[in-house]
């Protein structure tokens, strides 16, 4: 690491130092103590979800006074003007200490729609949001997908119709996290039928509680309600709220799609961790009295060697940036394995538990299993389904030629 | 000594350069039909113009002093172009194994000669049933009654990797004090060598027997567990570069074939279910190279999670090859099945390089037990 490096992150352990404890081992815990939550997904109870959510701004304001608000952002809108590595550098410094979840706030908000507005919205629009969202008073969420329009995202067909210096917007948007806590919303219209589908999309700044703007949660298969529909009618936008120009909409969601931050580092957090430790599951296979049965073994083995060579090119991909040096195809392919892993160790915890995940005996550490088990389906279909990252892999990283599209 | 970055980006272009010049397919398929089974003039000139024998040997006994991290990067070109070479008997277990025995005066009376390129060696530790486990071992030594504390060995050893060539073989016998290692001359008498049929061609395997061979003891006597646990680890991460280069190399002839081939007017490629193949292999190869390269950093860097790391590179290697050397011939369809195409060279290579230290039920309860499960 460079000298300059080394200053950044000794200013970064300095503050945290100053703020917050070190983080607890989440994959030593003790067998059979504490709370034995898998959950993948939050599903907390409204008040508590109040809570996540308090506790997610006040740390964001707190980095925000210190300097580590918006690291990559330029000073003028409260942010530090350093470089993708500082930020990635302070985040697996930040990863070792107990800090408030900031998730609600940063992976869409600030790490999508933020550079977004920066690089598409007009003055004004950058000015008063961009530091409140930066300082964790404004949240944002992404208006994109429709029940039309999920993988192919090109084929949204809400639209915005021009009535005089307003746009008038109507549609159906799914999917979207974190809307009920949202101030701003960035929608994809469908401003011109005619054009070919790319060319015919615009992209808006939706305040969130403008009249005819109507969030429903979306109940999903793990029974809880992490995602949003939002319904848009005769939502009346100023034309100075629009991003890109007009049918220019397909650069501006191309801006947020590539902001989509890197996930390296950040998988070693969360109670699911536990789920890929070598000793939490041998504790499990001990205290089933399953620790001696050969095909159990193999499947541990094997899921062992997974979790193991992916967390090698994490920490590969992770020492390749703090050089300075852009990684490879190694966050696509981290990000199909994190989902495989994790599903790998739900079915392998289920066929060690056998019935005790059917139902509840109330014991510790079985039936809580079932969360996570509900969740992996979703792995392998949110941020781009593993259909789509292959595809990616395919054509970027080994040449391969573009599928025939129509 | 370390390399850095951009010392082994030059290390891996010239012996890149080097293969490819000494070791294209066709020189492959002459040297797998003859014996030995290595051009020793392509050996001496490894050694004189790349000094790779002695790549990986400390300073004091003549070689360049590097580590596991810069030995990595040579068996990954090695594994990409099918080496015919004796480097992996040589350097990474022969030599190895006198290292790991802490024993100077062999040391010093040995690794000289291999770092130099003039000596080639063997170890031999499965008999017929393959294992390397040391506690199977069936070979006996007993002292030779001289009084000058020489050995002789009794038994057969198999599966011994340029075991009719070596000028040295290493081999792990039993004492009365449990397993040791013993050094014995190519030229001693009681010793015979056979070249055994092998799966993969381009890795030369013999079946030694000893009939009262003069052996010299290396190490302690009774420590030839001990120094196997630890010539596996570093030869496990040693075998598990060669696989992720052999890995790539497939994965790119199949990207390669996948672009240009057409049926249907388009290039196969282009249809979703080969890009997944593909990309499936991609995925495997770049575990692959994760898990083998930090495995050797982590041996460099002498690190307690090394022998975890080592299982785990040797498994996720074996598999990641074997993958993408089955899915090469499909992906290049009828062509890919003939004599005539390399795909089942490199096949031949994953399946035997996968099953050589005994295969994914021995390997895979290796890594639960380092990790104590």
């Amino acid at each position: 690491m460079d000298q300059d490096m080394q200053d950044f992150a000794a200013e970064v352990r300095r503050f945290l130092d100053a703020h917050v404890a070190r983080a607890p081992d989440r994959t030593a815990r003790p067998w059979g103590e504490g709370d034995d939550s898998m959950a993948y997904f939050s599903s907390l109870p409204p008040e508590k979800e109040q809570e996540f959510v308090r506790r997610a701004r006040e740390w964001q304001r707190i980095r925000h006074e210190n300097g580590f608000g918006w690291i990559t952002g330029p000073v003028e809108y409260g942010g530090r003007g350093l470089t993708a590595v500082h930020d990635l550098l302070y985040d697996a410094i930040e990863a070792e200490y107990d800090v408030a979840d900031t998730g609600v706030l940063s992976v869409i908000g600030l790490g999508m729609i933020g550079p977004t507005i920066l690089a598409h919205a007009q003055p004004q629009v950058r000015e008063r949001w961009l530091p409140a969202m930066y300082r964790g008073d404004a949240i944002a969420c992404q208006l994109f997908s429709e029940p039309g329009a999920g993988s192919d995202l090109a084929s949204v067909a809400t639209r915005a119709v021009r009535e005089g210096d307003d746009w008038v917007l109507n549609g159906q948007k799914v999917w979207t996290s974190v809307a009920q806590h949202s101030q701003i919303g960035l929608a994809l219209t469908r401003t011109n039928p005619d054009a070919p589908k790319h060319r015919g999309i615009t992209a808006f700044l939706v305040p969130m509680d403008a009249p005819g703007v109507e969030v429903r949660p979306l109940r999903q298969m793990t029974g809880g309600a992490d995602f949003n529909e939002v319904f848009l009618t005769d939502v009346r936008i100023p034309d100075d709220h629009r991003l890109g120009e007009v049918d220019g909409g397909w650069t501006v969601a191309l801006t947020t799609l590539m902001n989509e931050r890197a996930t390296v580092g950040s998988e070693g957090a969360g109670p699911v961790a536990a789920a890929l430790s070598p000793d939490h599951l041998s504790a499990l296979m001990r205290a089933t009295w399953t620790w001696d049965d050969r095909a159990l073994r193999a499947r541990l083995a094997e899921l062992l060697v997974d979790a193991m060579a992916t967390e090698h090119l994490n920490a590969r991909a992770l020492r390749k940036l703090r050089a300075g040096t852009a990684p490879g195809p190694e966050m696509s392919v981290s990000k199909l394995m994190y989902g495989q892993n994790l599903t790998c160790a739900a079915h392998f915890v289920s066929d060690v538990l056998g019935p005790r995940i059917i139902a509840d005996t109330g014991k510790w550490g079985t039936y809580a299993w079932t969360e996570l088990l509900l969740a992996t389906p979703a792995l392998r279909i949110l941020g781009g389904t593993e259909e789509i990252m292959k595809n990616i892999l395919a054509e970027r990283v080994l040449g391969l030629p573009k599928e025939v599209r129509s | 000594m370390t390399a850095d970055d951009s010392e082994l980006r030059e290390l891996r272009a010239s012996v890149r350069e080097f293969m490819a010049a000494k070791s294209p397919e066709e020189a492959v398929r002459k040297l797998m039909d003859s014996e030995p089974r290595f051009d020793p003039a392509v050996w001496a000139q490894a050694a004189d113009q790349l000094r790779l024998p002695g790549l990986a040997i400390p300073e004091e006994y003549g070689g360049d002093g590097f580590g596991p991290v810069e030995l990595g990067v040579v068996l990954e070109e090695m594994g990409r172009a099918l080496l015919c070479a004796p480097f992996f008997a040589t350097v990474v277990l022969a030599a190895q194994a006198l290292l790991a025995s802490g024993d100077s005066a062999a040391c010093a009376r040995h690794l000289p000669g291999i770092a130099a390129g003039r000596t080639t060696a063997a170890l031999a530790v499965a008999e017929d049933s393959g294992s390397w486990d040391p506690a199977l071992v069936s070979t006996r030594a007993v002292p030779d009654g001289d009084g000058d504390g020489g050995w002789k060995l009794r038994g057969r050893k198999s599966f011994v990797i340029d075991g009719t060539t070596a000028d040295l073989i290493l081999v792990v016998a039993r004492t009365v004090a449990g397993p040791a290692l013993f050094a014995v001359d190519r030229e001693a008498t009681g010793l015979a060598a056979e070249p055994m049929e092998t799966l993969d061609a381009t890795r030369a395997m013999a079946r030694l027997t000893f009939d009262a061979v003069p052996a010299t003891l290396v190490g302690a006597d009774g420590a030839g567990g001990r120094i196997m646990a630890k010539v596996l680890d570093i030869a496990s991460v040693g075998l598990a570069a060669e696989q992720a280069g052999g890995a790539r190399r497939c994965l790119e002839a199949s990207a390669e074939h996948a672009r240009v081939r057409h049926q249907f007017g388009r290039p196969i490629g282009s249809f979703q279910a080969v890009k997944h193949k593909c990309a499936d292999m991609l995925v495997q190869v770049e575990l692959a190279e994760a898990a083998s390269r930090e495995a050797a950093r982590l041996a460099a860097e002498g690190a307690a999670e090394f022998p975890v790391a080592a299982a785990v590179a040797h498994a996720c290697c074996s598999r990641a090859y074997m993958f993408a050397a089955m899915e090469n011939i499909q992906v290049h369809g009828g062509i890919g099945f003939t004599w005539e195409h390399p795909a089942h060279l490199y096949f031949r290579r994953a399946k035997s390089s996968q099953l050589l230290f005994g295969g994914p039920a021995v390997y895979h309860e290796r890594l639960l037990d380092r990790l104590g499960i």
